[in-house]
């Protein structure tokens, strides 16, 4: 029975390690090449899930498409944020007022969503979450089926991308140098703007999942973008094997503390973990070396 | 005095500090008069969330903009301020200003605590550990539910005890326009505080690690001891800010000290301008009778009021402080040396 429960829950950290790890890996991608936190991310997690809503209630389009939808909303407003505000404040050199701006960005966003959508939660269902297969005594709904597979996809794509394609390995390169992957002849702008529309693709896509999860207010992605913060520096900043790692740890870490301890407790013990990490090894599970100009 | 260059300077000091003097006069003038000019229960009230967003903003200044430590997490000290003070006068019946200074002292503490845990990081990794150390204070305080009554919220919070001398009452803090006078004159006394501080060449010495910490090293300074020592003093001064919330308000809810307080504080100062302590007083005064002026526009007031953020960032990126420098200038009346 107990190993019933361990794997039963095994499964659903899994499910919501995976999307955790979509979320993060925008953040850590913008980071790595920009060195930026970008606290707007968590808005693009929200209008993600609106986005999958709406089109799944208005248009009357299935959820699978839904998914491919949120993608396509959150790379529109990433270009869209990304040309209009971000790039013009770089050009200004300062590393705080970016951070600054993505504040007021955010600010912005769950505000206009809030006019537009009101406070009260929308129920998120598909048709796929009440649809369970049953073996051994385990539950798995289609919904987490449909989740894992389009996260670990998603994931291998991007791990594809990065590894083994031109413009991936350019991308690399502008975050490991900047200035050396310029002289290179690389663009940094325009990775810079590749790398913003990936990553709010990422986290429009996620919020499309996790829709079903969260409480669907305009300040649900919050709750998440917490959480992914606390998975980037786990992984160490700008990694993306150290993200995909500690975002699967954070998720086990979450369904085993709703079984075993309280619920109010996941982000304290989430937390407690960042900050041991921070004390005993501050460059992440999966440290990569990186010079600091003196 | 033979030195000419010498003598050219000390008339431009002894102005300089003529032009601080009056400043404080003019500010002790308005802190007088705000209380009497706006009379209504609304505007007095919002003058007292003022003063203690001043409170805030000054203390997160001294650390941001004068050690450049990027303390995400200034809500964590406001909120252990007021818990501590409270729950040390509900639960155990202690007089006011005694729990106010334990309040003061353990924020205080708290913050030398994380800074000396996270002094070693750097920029960002210490941006998302004190972002961290909020979310962890957040949540203690909504599942700690013996100690605080989680979401419910500790209700009937007294204000501090009526000012009495010699059997009369000096200042009835029931009243509003005493409890501004209350709140302002020690955001005021802070104010002269830190700046002196930062005048001193303590201050000088802080500006040294900010601009680059390795060369201030080779100097013999220690740039470690002095960043905790910055802030637990910001600290200390966001649990004062705190204890007067509490007091003030008379109910507590851990959601006060949600983290997106503290991206608020942090605009407050941008917007004033970092790194001078006189730009976040007028950035907190701003970034608090803004959403009241807007409320007007109903749910679209966070929206202009988001916007306007971004905008100060991308347009003034030095803040207030910048823009009335440039203001000051255009009209001539800064000297052009």
């Amino acid at each position: 029975m107990t190993t019933t429960i361990v794997l039963q829950q095994a499964i659903n950290g899994v499910v919501l390690g995976s999307l955790y790890v979509l979320v993060a890996l925008g953040l850590t991608l913008i980071y790595g090449v920009l060195v930026q936190i970008n606290f707007a991310h968590a808005d693009f997690v929200t209008l993600g899930a609106f986005a999958a809503y709406f089109f799944m209630h208005l248009v009357g389009g299935g959820y699978i498409l839904s998914i491919g939808v949120a993608f396509a909303v959150g790379a529109a407003l990433g270009w869209l944020i990304n040309a209009s505000i971000f790039t013009p404040l770089r050009r200004k050199g300062n590393e705080l007022l970016p951070l600054i701006a993505t504040i007021g960005v955010s600010v912005m966003m769950q505000n206009l969503m809030l006019a537009w959508f009101g406070p009260i939660p929308y129920a998120f269902e598909t048709q796929y979450s009440s649809e369970v297969l049953r073996f051994a005594g385990i539950f798995v709904s289609w919904q987490s089926i449909i989740i894992i597979a389009v996260s670990s996809l998603t994931i291998a794509l991007l791990y594809a991308f990065m590894k083994f394609t031109f413009l991936g390995k350019a991308l690399r390169a502008v975050s490991q140098d900047r200035e050396t992957a310029g002289l290179m002849g690389i663009n940094p702008n325009q990775l810079i703007m590749l790398t913003f529309v990936i990553a709010s693709a990422l986290a429009g896509m996620g919020g499309a999942m996790l829709a079903p999860v969260l409480v669907l207010t305009p300040f649900a992605g919050t709750s998440v973008i917490v959480k992914a913060f606390a998975i980037v520096i786990i992984g160490g900043f700008g990694n993306v094997e150290g993200t995909i790692l500690a975002g699967l740890i954070v998720g086990l870490i979450e369904s085993y503390t709703t079984q075993y301890l309280d619920p109010g407790l996941i982000d304290i013990v989430v937390f407690a973990l960042l900050l041991l990490m921070l004390a005993i090894k501050p460059t992440g599970l999966i440290s990569e070396r990186r010079e600091e100009n003196v | 005095m033979s030195d000419p260059a010498l003598a050219q300077q000390m008339p431009g000091q002894r102005a300089a500090l003529r032009s601080r003097w009056l400043g404080y006069l003019l500010a002790v003038i308005a802190i007088i008069l705000l209380p009497l000019i706006f009379t209504d229960t609304y505007w007095r009230t919002n003058l007292t969330v003022c003063a203690i967003n001043v409170l805030l903003a000054i203390g997160l200044d001294f650390i941001l903009g004068y050690t450049g430590q990027l303390n995400l997490g200034h809500s964590a000290f406001y909120g252990l301020g007021a818990y501590v003070s409270t729950l040390l006068i509900v639960k155990l019946g202690i007089p006011f200003w005694l729990a106010f200074v334990a309040g003061v002292g353990f924020a205080g503490i708290a913050g030398i605590f994380l800074s000396l845990f996270a002094v070693r990081l750097r920029g960002h990794y210490l941006a998302i550990a004190s972002l961290g150390f909020a979310v962890i204070v957040h949540q203690i305080l909504l599942n700690w539910i013996s100690l605080t009554q989680g979401p419910l919220g500790i209700y009937g919070i007294a204000p501090p005890p009526a000012l009495v001398i010699a059997g009369t009452v000096i200042a009835d803090f029931r009243n509003l326009a005493a409890f501004f006078y209350l709140v302002a004159g020690f955001a005021f006394l802070s104010y002269i505080l830190l700046s002196q501080l930062v005048r001193s060449p303590i201050g000088e010495t802080l500006t040294a690690i900010r601009e680059d910490e390795v060369s201030a090293a080779s100097l013999g300074i220690n740039g470690a001891a002095w960043k905790v020592f910055a802030f637990g003093v910001g600290s200390a001064v966001a649990g004062a800010a705190g204890c007067f919330y509490a007091s003030f308000v008379g109910t507590l809810v851990p959601d006060a000290f949600f983290v997106s307080e503290a991206f608020n504080i942090l605009a407050m100062v941008i917007v004033g301008g970092m790194g001078t302590l006189i730009g976040p007083v007028f950035g907190a005064i701003l970034l608090t009778v803004l959403p009241e002026v807007l409320r007007g526009l109903g749910d679209l007031r966070l929206v202009v009021y988001g916007a306007a953020l971004t905008f100060v960032v991308l347009f003034m990126p030095g803040g207030l402080a910048q823009a009335a420098r440039v203001v000051r200038e255009k009209l001539g009346l800064r000297r052009s040396a």
